[in-house]
């Protein structure tokens, strides 16, 4: 369903490596998708995987070393940093961190907080920037006559997301990209954000790239999903398939490890046990062969490209768990 | 240890309320529950609900000055509510110990992680300094740290979250307490990393027949490991019962947005979620009413203005705080 639309955003090949020699870590260890025009795609994986250094390095906050970022056909990663042409590109694509309260000014109020895009790029002015930044407060449920005034200090956590949501939405941009964003906060703010994040998302027309550990979190906003390992997706496929049926071992174990608020829901049965090798000595060949029951020596030789096991499905493992559809 | 009816911790009408600026602030107010010997409770809420404050309490572990404490902990028979310190620190270790969120910041950084578990030992079981050594090989063992024997000279930061985590473990075991209090032991771990852990503390329970609290905000940690529930809300338990009672007969209309609120695996993507309004309430402005009244929408005049007792349900050990409770007769569970 996804063939027909046109990407909004191209990734390939990304690689990030920190550090230099023998001590280079490379966190993005090259990385492909296409985010299409509207849809979600979701991020997930544990913690190192390179999942947040992914969207940053979209964002050019950290330096892709290559690879090719295209949004709306204009490659990113070539654009001098810190030059008018990215400036310019940056507009158009947002993002939305993890720590809502230190990613607000203290000291500075509210309206001041929203308006700074506007301010910087002097689109819209005067009467109509008041009343544009009033009318996005409103938007995320922060009711400007009363809050606008206030330091962004005075807030709790959930509503300093709701004005980051709104910041980021100042620009009108098409792409926005959710670092973590609700993983800070309690259960019910986090459904509030959630939702809201969805009514945006349909008014806006926005496209989204949802990062997250949180594989519940993840499934229910994202039409597709990605899971990443050591700096590389080892499978991407349609959300509802790909968690009913994951055909690649890690996933598998990922997901049984999920614990469901229920009672009755298995206890997992097969826990995946060690923990990720270090990104500075990656294993050869198949990243996860090291902790994969099912590995052999061909994963250690050689490295698993992806494949297609449905439409829109891919992974990239020699023995991929077979798709039987319950 | 032999008696098992008796209950390894009882806990009455506890109450604790920190002096600030502002006022009193009734972080824990009037809880009472118990736990049987090799049983597990999970302790459930929302960040300030007074679930990290409770288990401190229970510890003995609040601050010396600005704050008040009430009630009573009954801990094996030794009351800890108004103890000594030199008491407490007895009970400390042997009784009873805790497994903190952070590991990260729990352990020293610059000392060897065999030694912070040989500290307990010496201490507190006057071991001999190669006995200790041992034994603490031994419980790195216990708690799954491959090559102990390597690892016992390693500092925390030459170990993962995970890794820390163990060893936290094994400290807390290094003088085997009947009660092992876990704050949010899995908390800031990965889902592969918690799985883990939490089968080590069930592991170790039956194992060692330890009686476990497990505090944590998230239910799916709770709803597979722990016999009962404790729902905590603005310092207070507002539903307590069996574990499948409390997720699927759940009175308390908190208790249902809690776990409709949260997101599931099972859920189709872009499954709107049921939220309720509004944020946990300021401690220093409660009202005289039920604390979750101001987001409810079942609230009466009544819940505003009288705070409903803990009333029995129909399962046996099942009791809610409400005045509008939701039907019984529901469908097996909240999806």
């Amino acid at each position: 369903m996804t063939d027909a639309r046109q990407p909004l955003l191209k990734v390939r090949d990304l690689k990030v490596t920190f550090g230099k020699g023998s001590h280079a870590v490379s966190a993005v260890a090259g990385v492909s998708f296409d985010v299409y025009e509207g849809e979600t795609l979701g991020l997930v994986g544990e913690s190192g995987c390179g999942k947040s250094t992914t969207g940053k390095a979209l964002m050019r906050i950290v330096e892709p070393s290559s690879g090719s970022i295209e949004l709306d056909g204009a490659d990113l990663a070539g654009l001098k940093k810190g030059g008018r042409q990215l400036r310019n590109i940056r507009t158009r694509m947002q993002m939305i961190f993890q720590d809502p309260i230190s990613s607000l000014n203290p000291r500075r109020r509210v309206k001041d907080i929203v308006a700074e895009p506007l301010d910087c790029w002097k689109t819209v002015t005067g009467h109509d920037r008041d009343v544009l930044v009033s009318d996005l407060l409103s938007k995320v449920g922060i009711d400007p006559a009363v809050y606008g005034n206030r330091y962004a200090r005075q807030f709790s956590g959930g509503q300093c997301q709701r004005i980051s949501i709104a910041r980021s939405l100042a620009m009108r941009p098409k792409l926005l990209i959710c670092d973590e964003m609700v993983s800070a906060l309690d259960v019910s703010v986090q459904a509030q954000i959630l939702n809201l994040l969805e009514d945006l998302k349909a008014e806006y027309g926005l496209t989204l790239l949802f990062i997250a550990h949180d594989l519940a979190v993840v499934k229910n906003v994202s039409d597709r999903v990605a899971v990443m390992y050591l700096g590389k997706i080892c499978e991407i496929g349609p959300a509802d398939a790909l968690y009913e049926a994951p055909a690649h071992p890690y996933t598998k174990f990922l997901l049984g490890a999920a614990l469901e608020a229920d009672p009755d829901s298995p206890m997992n049965a097969q826990v995946l046990e060690g923990e990720p090798p270090s990104p500075m000595n990656p294993p050869s060949g198949c990243r996860f062969r090291t902790r994969c029951p099912n590995a052999t020596e061909k994963c250690a030789s050689e490295e698993p490209q992806p494949q297609e096991v449905a439409p829109g499905h891919q992974v990239s493992c020699h023995y991929p768990l077979s798709i039987t559809r319950k | 240890m032999t008696d098992v009816s008796e209950k390894l911790l009882i806990v009455e009408d506890l109450s604790t309320t920190f002096a600030t600026a502002g006022g009193p602030l009734p972080a824990v107010a009037n809880i009472s529950f118990d736990l049987g010997r090799n049983e597990t409770i999970g302790i459930v809420g929302e960040s300030g609900s007074g679930k990290t404050v409770l288990s401190r309490t229970i510890m003995g572990l609040q601050p010396r000055t600005n704050v008040s404490v009430t009630g009573s902990v009954l801990l094996d028979g030794n009351e800890m509510v108004g103890a000594s310190e030199d008491f407490k620190r007895r009970l400390w270790g042997t009784e009873v110990a805790m497994v903190f969120q952070d590991p990260m910041t729990s352990l020293n950084p610059v000392m060897r992680i065999g030694k912070q578990i040989d500290e307990a030992l010496r201490v507190r079981l006057g071991m001999s300094k190669q006995d200790a050594k041992a034994r603490a090989i031994e419980l790195l063992e216990l708690v799954g740290i491959p090559s102990p024997v390597q690892r016992y000279k390693a500092y925390p930061g030459q170990l993962s979250g995970g890794m820390r985590q163990r060893v936290v473990i094994a400290i807390a075991l290094a003088c085997s307490p009947k009660l092992l209090m876990a704050d949010e032991p899995t908390t800031g771990l990965d889902v592969t990393i918690q799985a883990q852990i939490l089968n080590l503390l069930d592991e170790l329970k039956e194992r060692l027949h330890m009686s476990v609290v497990l505090v944590t905000h998230d239910l799916g940690v709770v709803a597979t490991r722990t016999s009962r529930i404790v729902v905590m809300y603005a310092g207070r338990i507002v539903e307590i019962g069996a574990t499948r009672d409390v997720f699927a007969n759940h009175r308390m209309p908190y208790t249902r947005a809690l776990l409709e609120s949260s997101p599931k695996v099972s859920n189709a993507s872009h499954t709107r979620l049921i939220t309720i309004p509004g944020r946990p309430p300021n401690l220093l402005k409660l009202t005289q009413g039920c604390s979750f009244a101001p987001r409810c929408s079942y609230a009466t005049d009544k819940c505003h203005q009288e705070r409903p007792e803990l009333q029995a349900a129909d399962q046996p050990g099942h009791s809610f705080a409400c005045w509008n409770p939701l039907p019984t007769t529901r469908g097996d569970s909240a999806t």
